[in-house]
C-alpha cells in the first residue's frame, strides 16, 4: 500500500518527484512574492498597491524545501507600502525611505523632521494582527494599522508625547505640523480611496469632533483652572452655549468648548473645536496657543483624548 | 324713612367705591391692552411715580388700590418684565436674567465661566435687589484697586509662603538624614561613657540635649512627610482664591466698560425708576397726550 503521506512507502522515484513537487511549490511562492514586490515597487494603480500590501503583509517567503536567505521583515513591506502610498498622490519627497547597509532592514524619515525621528512598524504579535508604526528612539507608537480589518487608529498619548512634549522645545511648530500632516494625509487617503475605518483623533479638524477626555467626569477644578489661566493670557473661559460646560473663543473664529456631553447619568466630558473651515483639530490648538498646551499637560491626568481603547488600552 | 335714606346713601357709597376699583382694574387693563407700561408703573404705585417722575404730589390722595394686584404681582412681573429687561440689556450690559418661577428673576452677572448669582431682579419697583455679600466683594474689590491690590492678594501670598515653608522642609530632609546620624552617634558615645558619680548629671544633661534635638528632626520629618498633601490642598485653596479674583477682575471690567467708575453705578442703580420710566415717557408721548 503506498501511502503518499508517509515517505516511507514510497518508492525513490515516488521520493524525487515529491521532493521536486515541493521545491516547486517554494519556488513558486518565490516567484509570487517577486511579482508581488514588483507590484508594490511599481504599481501605478492605487487598487494594485494596497493589494500587493496586503498580500505581503502577513506572506511566508520560506517554505520546507526553500528558505531566502536574505529576507526583508513583514514590517518593511508596509514602510514601502506608505511611501508609495504617499508617492501616488505626489507627496512621495514627503518620506525618505533608508536602507541598512549590512542587512535588510528598512527605516523612514519624515522629510520636514529630518533625522529628529526615525519610523518603522512593529507587527502586532497578538491575534489583533496589524501594525504600529513607531518612532524609534522614543518607541511612541503613533498609529496602528491593520491592512487585512481596514483599520487605522491615531494614537493621542504617543502624539501628544513625541510632538508636543519631546519635540516642543527644538522643533518649531510649523515643521511638527507639516510632519504631522504627512502621517495624516495618508491615513486620509486610505479612507477616501479604500472606505478605512480612520480614528484621527486629536488630528480630526471636524467640528463635530467629541474629543473625550480621560477623566469622563472631569473634576470642576480643571476647567477652572483654564478659566484661571486664560484670563491671564487675555482670552476668556464663558458659560458654553448649552450651559452645561465651557467655552473660549480664541483667534480667528477658533472656539474650543469643554462640557459635558451627557445631560442625564454618567457624564462623558469632551472637548470640541471649531472653526469656520473645519481646518483646525484639538492638537493644532496645542500647537499654536502656548496657555492650552500647559493647561492639557499639567492636567494630563485627567485630560488625556482617548484612543481607541481596543487597541492602545 | 331715615333709615331707608341711611340704607341708600351707604349703597352709594359703596357703589362708589366699587366703581372706583372697577375704574382701577379698567385702567389697568386698558394699560396691559395698549402695551402702556408707562401707565401700568404709574398705577401700580402713584405715589412714587408723582415723586420721583413727575416731581409733584399726586392730585389725589393715595388711594391703595394697587392693592388690589398684589395677588397677581408674578403675573404684573412677567408682564413688565420683557421691556424692562430689554432696557437693562443696553445700559447693564453685563448683567443676565433667570425667570426661575414666574414673575421672579436672578440676576447673573457676566456670561463667564462660573460667573455670580448676583442678586434678584424686582421688575415692579424697578430695583436691584443685590447679594450683600456679593456686592459688597465687587465693593471692597474696586476700593483696594488703589493699592493696585486683588481681593485675595494677601490671603493668596499667605497660602503661598505656607507652601514654600513646607516645600523647604521637604527640601532639607537630606541635611535632617545627616544631622540624625551625627546626633546618634553622639548618643551612643555618651551612653558608652564611664558614669563617674561626679560626671553623671552632666553626661544625663547632655543626653537629653540629644535627645531633645532628634525628638524635634523626628517632628519635622513628619511634617516632611505630609508636606505634599498639603501643598496640594493649598494649591486647591489658590486656584479658588484666583478665580474669585478672576470673576471680581471681569466684573469691575463690565462696570468701568459701561460707567467709568463703581460710583457713576451706584448712581444709576439709584434712579433707575426715575430713568426707566422717563424713557417709557419718551417713548409713547403720543399716548399720553391722547389720554389728556
Amino acid at each position: 500500500m503506498i501511502n503518499e503521506n508517509d515517505p516511507s512507502t514510497l518508492t525513490t522515484s515516488g521520493r524525487l518527484l515529491n521532493y521536486n513537487e515541493a521545491i516547486k511549490s517554494g519556488l513558486e511562492t518565490g516567484l509570487k512574492f517577486t511579482q508581488l514586490m514588483d507590484q508594490l515597487i511599481k504599481t501605478t494603480d492605487p487598487d494594485e498597491l494596497v493589494s500587493a500590501a496586503t498580500q505581503l503583509a502577513d506572506f511566508e517567503l520560506d517554505s520546507d524545501y526553500v528558505t531566502f536567505p536574505h529576507q526583508y521583515s513583514n514590517s518593511d513591506y508596509y514602510l514601502l507600502f506608505m511611501s508609495r502610498m504617499l508617492e501616488l498622490h505626489d507627496q512621495g519627497k514627503h518620506v525618505i525611505l533608508q536602507s541598512r547597509d549590512h542587512h535588510e532592514e528598512l527605516t523612514q524619515q519624515l522629510t520636514p523632521l529630518g533625522d529628529r525621528g526615525t519610523f518603522n512598524f512593529r507587527i502586532e504579535t497578538s491575534e489583533n494582527g496589524g501594525v504600529f508604526y513607531r518612532e524609534r528612539a522614543t518607541g511612541q507608537s503613533l498609529f496602528y494599522l491593520n491592512l487585512e480589518r481596514k483599520m487605522f487608529r491615531f494614537n493621542s498619548h504617543a502624539l501628544t508625547q513625541l510632538f508636543i512634549i519631546d519635540l516642543h522645545d527644538t522643533v518649531p511648530a510649523e515643521t511638527v505640523k507639516a510632519s504631522v500632516q504627512i502621517l495624516f494625509d495618508f491615513a486620509r487617503y486610505l479612507k477616501e480611496d479604500y472606505g478605512y475605518s480612520v480614528d484621527f483623533n486629536i488630528l480630526d479638524m471636524a467640528n463635530r469632533q467629541n474629543y473625550a477626555v480621560r477623566s469622563a467626569d472631569l473634576p470642576a477644578g480643571v476647567v477652572d483652572r483654564l478659566f484661571v489661566t486664560a484670563a491671564q493670557n487675555d482670552y476668556m473661559l464663558t458659560n458654553g452655549v448649552n450651559g452645561n460646560g465651557a467655552e473660549i473663543a480664541l483667534d480667528k473664529n477658533v472656539v474650543v468648548d469643554i462640557f459635558n456631553n451627557q445631560l442625564e447619568g454618567q457624564p462623558e466630558w469632551v472637548i470640541t473645536v471649531h472653526d469656520d473651515a473645519q481646518q483646525v483639530s484639538w492638537f493644532d490648538v496645542l500647537l499654536q496657543y502656548p496657555f492650552m498646551r500647559d493647561w492639557y499637560l499639567e492636567n494630563l491626568n485627567d485630560l488625556e483624548i482617548q484612543s481607541d481603547p481596543l487597541i492602545f488600552g | 324713612m331715615e333709615n331707608q335714606e341711611q340704607q341708600a346713601s351707604a349703597a352709594d357709597v359703596l357703589t362708589q367705591a366699587i366703581a372706583n376699583k372697577l375704574d382701577y382694574l379698567s385702567t389697568l387693563q386698558a394699560a396691559v391692552q395698549h402695551g402702556d407700561d408707562r401707565k401700568v408703573y404709574e398705577l401700580l404705585d402713584q405715589a412714587r411715580y408723582y415723586q420721583e417722575v413727575k416731581k409733584t404730589r399726586p392730585a389725589r390722595s393715595v388711594n391703595h388700590l394697587s392693592e388690589l394686584v398684589d395677588n397677581i404681582h408674578p403675573q404684573v412681573s412677567h408682564y413688565l418684565s420683557d421691556n424692562l429687561i430689554n432696557y437693562l440689556g443696553h445700559i447693564y450690559p453685563f448683567f443676565y436674567y433667570e425667570e426661575y418661577t414666574t414673575g421672579l428673576f436672578h440676576i447673573y452677572f457676566g456670561n463667564w465661566w462660573d460667573r455670580r448669582l448676583f442678586g434678584d431682579l424686582d421688575v415692579i419697583n424697578v430695583q436691584f435687589q443685590f447679594d450683600q455679600n456679593e456686592y459688597q466683594k465687587l465693593k471692597d474689590s474696586f476700593a483696594l484697586e488703589s493699592q493696585n491690590k486683588r481681593l485675595n492678594t494677601a490671603k493668596i501670598e499667605s497660602v503661598s509662603a505656607e507652601s514654600e515653608k513646607l516645600q523647604s522642609l521637604v527640601d532639607a530632609q537630606a541635611t535632617r538624614d545627616n544631622q540624625k546620624a551625627q546626633l546618634r552617634d553622639q548618643l551612643k558615645e555618651n551612653s558608652q561613657r564611664s558614669s563617674l558619680p561626679w560626671d553623671s548629671s552632666k553626661v544625663k544633661d547632655e543626653r537629653q540635649g540629644i535627645i531633645d534635638q532628634l525628638t524635634k528632626l523626628a517632628d519635622e520629618d513628619e511634617k516632611a512627610l505630609n508636606a505634599h498633601k498639603l501643598i496640594k490642598e493649598n494649591d486647591d485653596k489658590i486656584l479658588v482664591l484666583s478665580k474669585e479674583d478672576t470673576i471680581l477682575s471681569y466684573e469691575k471690567q463690565s462696570i468701568r466698560d459701561a460707567f467709568d467708575d463703581f460710583e457713576h453705578f451706584e448712581a444709576h442703580n439709584a434712579s433707575l425708576y426715575a430713568d426707566y420710566l422717563n424713557s417709557l415717557l419718551g417713548k409713547s408721548e403720543g399716548e399720553v397726550k391722547a389720554d389728556d
